[in-house]
């Protein structure tokens, strides 16, 4: 009951009730007795409100209200604060969220702190790919881990008989979706019989997405047929809404069990029978069988070669001994993502953390500004009996009011950021989808920071209002006029720590946009939106070691490039064995004359391919038609580097040749030098090769296409021609060359592009933070200043004199940050160095220009109240006094 | 002479056991019953009343009196009885074991 009357209190119109009624009563007895008998009623009145028991949280109330009501006293202050916090929380949410996304969540399965993943260990190095009969030994002659298998798939699509856009899918092993414990959405999941017979299932699950795009979560999509690769499938299930399958940054949409891979990937040979040496197509993730240790599965995997021979064999066909199996956890998921951008992603964590601390000195600097414009008001309230803990608990409370503001914005702030930033790192091939939604983790990370960044700025405040002495805050306050520094110095110091931060930012910012513009000078190709590149891959291309084939591929080819060139618009076209600025993965050891061995890169190009891609030719000829014929005789270009190297300056003597495999190979043509593939390493020397003579066996292309006018134009037409090659093979996207690099250098151009928007952030920060700082120090020194004026100083001297005290906190910050900057670039020099292209962490002109800039934006804050302090007249100044 | 503290609040139970009262007179009532020997601040008494009722011991209730005056009139609850009678018979144990350790003894010469 007691509780009940107590809870009741805190009903406003309660209270009001009871204190109305006390209100009453007390004047009713005051009128009884006789004046002063009854002592300070008031106190009387606040001991029986105590009795309640809310008095702790009354007060808070009070100080929350009060909070409120100052800070929207003075908008300017309030918005600038949670502006700068609001950036600061923003950017720190941003960032978490996108690392704990790709690094920390866990599946969303059953149970993902036991699933394993299967890996082949040499060394220290673990290789998590097996090819199909390497997984099926290890799982028949398994008893203590249950195994299962996945590979990705690009499938082409078709719904009651028309294309789709060609979709990214899964092929799972019958025991993938019980291992990982996920439970269909509708339908029923892939299982053990679905996956006995090769190309004897034609069945497939989808996932949510996919069903809610493509079908609009039509129930009645179980039992439908989709064709894949031109094979009728029965849809039997669709994935939860949660599920993306075990790796991060992926989102498959279609899956189809494992024993349909000759079906579905008509490219492709039989993966299924390829021997154990071939393709490492799948990934194997495990679960311990109950009661078995990891110990236990590591002995057990361990014991099974060589009596089962699942190791994989050498060049020279000898078993490779020293490989053995291993479990690792997974339960964050696999992820190139994560291996691709963590360490730009570590570094932008950096960047956004000194954005919070600068974001907090300015806050800090500006509420120690106004409470010293304050003391007055804390005077009159110690006076009137406030306790000093009342007065700090005030300014705690306001700190926090601000600090709540600032993070409500900065979450906002931290969507649209987020939203940028998962567009860059979707720039590349394939689309990344992040499960961004916040979770616990997100937000008690928000709520920390803008907790810890309240009590942080308003800590230092609030311990100095409490030191306040009331007699001399009583007085008016000459502080100025004696130019006593002391009162203002942690103001000074804060400022001086922004300049020295926002340095650091500004030399990143410049190293990293730095880099990535010395990354694209790098490309030789001019006007590179002029030219479109489109992977080719043929069927029956991918198979090796059929006879035939590659005369058959040629023809497919040479019909593929006439039609192009017949589009309007199409400059010229040519077919190379890998886009720009993919890895040649086909490297040979050449023989100099001065018996060296050189590694040597091979490209499979079709005439026309140096002038497609702007790329031009020193001496000798292009590729004639004539040289694709099967009789020609055996002819290549190569690069300058390769005479430079290989042929060691020998051509200038007449025609060349090179020996490859033991055949002559004539040389009839250099070609310039570009940096293509690898923009950020020396260019390598390479041969170029046309189709036929080039003795590799597979044979998908990429068509390199130079349009005039408008690329857009031309796409339509250029898909056309490539889907006539065979209408059930997945076509690739079309990308112009600007795209490819955009896609190659999307970790340099992520880390630029957001370490010059902080470089922005930071300079504005300070900026308002010198602002603050030199407008309160005129004000302050407005009656010296009137002194000065009046005995005869000239204005530009006084102009001088508030300018060269703005300069000496820019140079104060300056020597703080340069051995900052110096030591930091040291410690980082690993991750910094991997995202720099010919520079050093310490690279004295981008620090020079970083110096340049903050002071020139310095002087530029500092100039409104140096002509502020100039334009003083000693007359009001000293009225004033 | 103020009383020990927690003593206040068995006094007011026990001045109401009489007749309800109002704040003003339940102060003039302990003073009068004591022999003017204990003075209660005002002070005092108005958060113990508060206190007492938020306990449910006792209960007020807005009257008017005879002279057309309208006061808080204060009164004791079964639950306020039962408290004074458990109060009391703590209060006598209290007072006999003050009175054995502070009786004179026997080598005592005052």
């Amino acid at each position: 009951m007691m509780l009940w009357k107590r809870l009741a209190y805190l009903l406003p119109w309660r209270r009001r009730a009871a204190e109305r009624d006390m209100r009453d009563e007390l004047q009713s007895i005051a009128a009884m007795a006789r004046p002063g008998e009854l002592g300070n009623l008031t106190i009387a009145a606040e001991d029986a409100r105590a009795e309640w028991g809310w008095t702790r949280l009354e007060q808070t109330m009070q100080d929350l209200g009060y909070a409120v009501r100052t800070l929207r006293r003075s908008p300017g202050f309030t918005a600038t604060a949670v502006l700068s916090l609001a950036l600061g929380i923003g950017a720190n949410t941003a960032l978490f969220t996108i690392v704990n996304a790709v690094t920390w969540r866990l599946l969303p399965i059953a149970h993902p702190e036991t699933l394993l993943l299967l890996g082949q260990r040499q060394g220290t190095a673990i290789d998590n790919g097996f090819s199909y009969q390497q997984y099926r030994m290890i799982r028949d002659h398994t008893r203590v881990v249950d195994l299962a298998a996945y590979g990705r798939a690009r499938l082409n699509v078709s719904i009651d008989g028309r294309a789709e856009p060609a979709a990214e899918g899964q092929l799972v092993s019958g025991r993938y979706f019980p291992l990982l414990g996920v439970a269909p959405a509708i339908g029923r999941a892939l299982g053990p019989d679905d996956d006995r017979v090769p190309a004897g299932h034609p069945v497939a699950m989808i996932s949510h997405g996919y069903w809610k795009r493509r079908f609009g979560l039509d129930p009645a999509v179980v039992g439908r047929s989709i064709s894949l690769s031109g094979v009728a499938f029965t849809i039997v299930g669709v994935t939860p809404p949660e599920f993306f399958g075990v790796e991060v940054g992926t989102s498959p949409d279609l899956f189809v069990p494992v024993m349909m891979q000759p079906v579905v990937m008509p490219v492709s040979e039989n993966l299924l029978a390829d021997p154990i040496n071939g393709v490492s197509w799948l990934r194997v993730i495990a679960r311990l069988e109950p009661g078995v240790s990891i110990a236990q599965a590591h002995a057990a995997l361990g014991s099974l070669a060589p009596a089962v021979e699942w190791r994989p064999r050498n060049k020279r066909g000898d078993v490779v001994a020293d490989v053995t199996l291993a479990l690792t956890p997974a339960a964050t998921g696999l992820s190139d993502l994560r291996a691709q951008f963590s360490t730009p992603l570590r570094i932008l964590m950096g960047v956004v953390g000194i954005i919070l601390l600068i974001a907090c000195a300015n806050v800090g600097s500006l509420v120690l500004a106004r409470s010293a414009a304050r003391r007055s008001e804390f005077a009159v309230r110690l006076a009137l009996g406030a306790s000093r803990s009342r007065l700090i608990r005030q300014v705690l409370v306001e700190g926090l009011v601000l600090a709540s503001l600032a993070g409500a914005c900065g979450i906002g702030l931290a969507y649209l950021m987020m939203r940028v930033l998962v567009t860059y790192v979707s720039a590349g091939r394939s689309p990344v989808t992040l499960d961004l939604a916040p979770d616990a983790r997100l937000l008690g990370f928000t709520a920390a920071v803008s907790l810890l960044t309240g009590l942080l700025f308003a800590s230092v405040p609030a311990f100095r209002a409490s030191r306040l002495d009331m007699a001399a805050a009583g007085r008016k306050d000459l502080a100025g006029t004696r130019h006593s520094v002391g009162s203002l110095h942690p103001g000074r110091w804060l400022v001086v720590s922004q300049v020295a931060l926002s340095l650091l930012l500004l030399i990143a910012a410049g190293l990293f946009v730095r880099s990535l513009q010395n990354l694209q000078r790098q490309d030789a190709a001019a006007d590179r939106h002029q030219v479109l590149i489109v992977r080719v891959e043929p069927r029956g291309s991918d198979q090796r070691n059929i006879p035939g084939t590659s005369a058959r591929l040629d023809g497919i080819y040479r019909d593929l490039l006439a039609r192009v060139e017949r589009i309007p618009g199409v400059q010229s076209a040519s077919l190379a064995r890998t886009a720009p600025l993919a890895p040649i993965s086909l490297g040979t050891r050449l023989t100099t004359p001065s018996g060296g061995e050189v590694e040597t890169r091979i490209l499979t190009i079709y005439p026309r391919y140096f002038t497609t891609m702007g790329l031009s030719i020193a001496r000798g000829r292009d590729f004639s038609e004539d040289d694709l014929r099967p009789d020609a005789p055996l002819v290549a270009l190569v690069n300058e580097t390769f005479v430079r190297r290989v042929l060691e300056g020998r051509d200038t003597q007449g025609p060349a040749a090179v020996t490859l495999s033991g055949q002559r190979i004539e040389i009839i043509g250099v070609v310039k030098d570009s940096r293509y593939p690898d923009l950020r390493r020396p260019t390598p020397p390479i041969l170029y090769q046309t189709f036929l003579q080039t003795r590799t066996g597979r044979g998908q292309m990429v068509l390199h296409v130079r349009v005039a006018g408008s690329a857009a134009r031309a796409i339509p037409q250029l898909r056309e021609a490539v889907q006539r090659i065979d209408p059930d093979v997945p076509i690739f996207d079309i990308q112009s060359l600007v795209e490819e690099m955009n896609a190659a250098f999307v970790q340099e151009r992520l880390v630029a592009t957001l370490s010059g928007f902080f470089g922005i952030v930071a300079l504005t920060l300070v900026c308002v933070g010198l602002y603050g700082l030199m407008s309160f120090t005129v004000a302050r020194r407005t009656p010296e200043i009137g002194v000065r004026v009046a005995l005869g100083a000239a204005r530009s001297d006084v102009a001088w004199m508030i300018a060269r005290q703005t300069l000496a906190l820019v140079a104060m910050g300056i020597a703080a940050g340069l051995p900052l900057a110096w030591v930091l670039g040291r410690l980082a020099s690993r991750q910094m160095s991997a995202l720099l292209f010919e520079l050093t962490p310490v690279d004295p002109l981008t620090i020079a220009g970083a110096i340049g800039v903050l002071i020139l934006v310095a002087m530029g804050a500092g100039w409104a109240p140096a002509r502020r302090a100039a334009r003083i007249d000693p007359m009001v100044a000293l009225r004033n006094e | 002479m103020e009383p020990l503290y927690g003593v206040l609040d068995m006094l007011v139970l026990r001045t109401l056991l009489f007749g309800p009262l109002h704040g003003y007179a339940i102060a003039g009532a302990i003073r009068d019953n004591s022999g003017d020997a204990l003075t209660i601040e005002f002070g005092s008494l108005y958060p113990a009343l508060k206190r007492l009722e938020l306990k449910g011991w006792i209960a007020a209730k807005w009257e008017t009196s005879e002279r057309n005056r309208r006061a808080k009139v204060y009164r004791l609850t079964p639950a306020g009885r039962r408290k004074l009678l458990k109060e009391k018979s703590e209060w006598a144990e209290f007072v006999s074991a003050v009175a054995r350790i502070m009786k004179p003894t026997a080598g005592e010469i005052d």
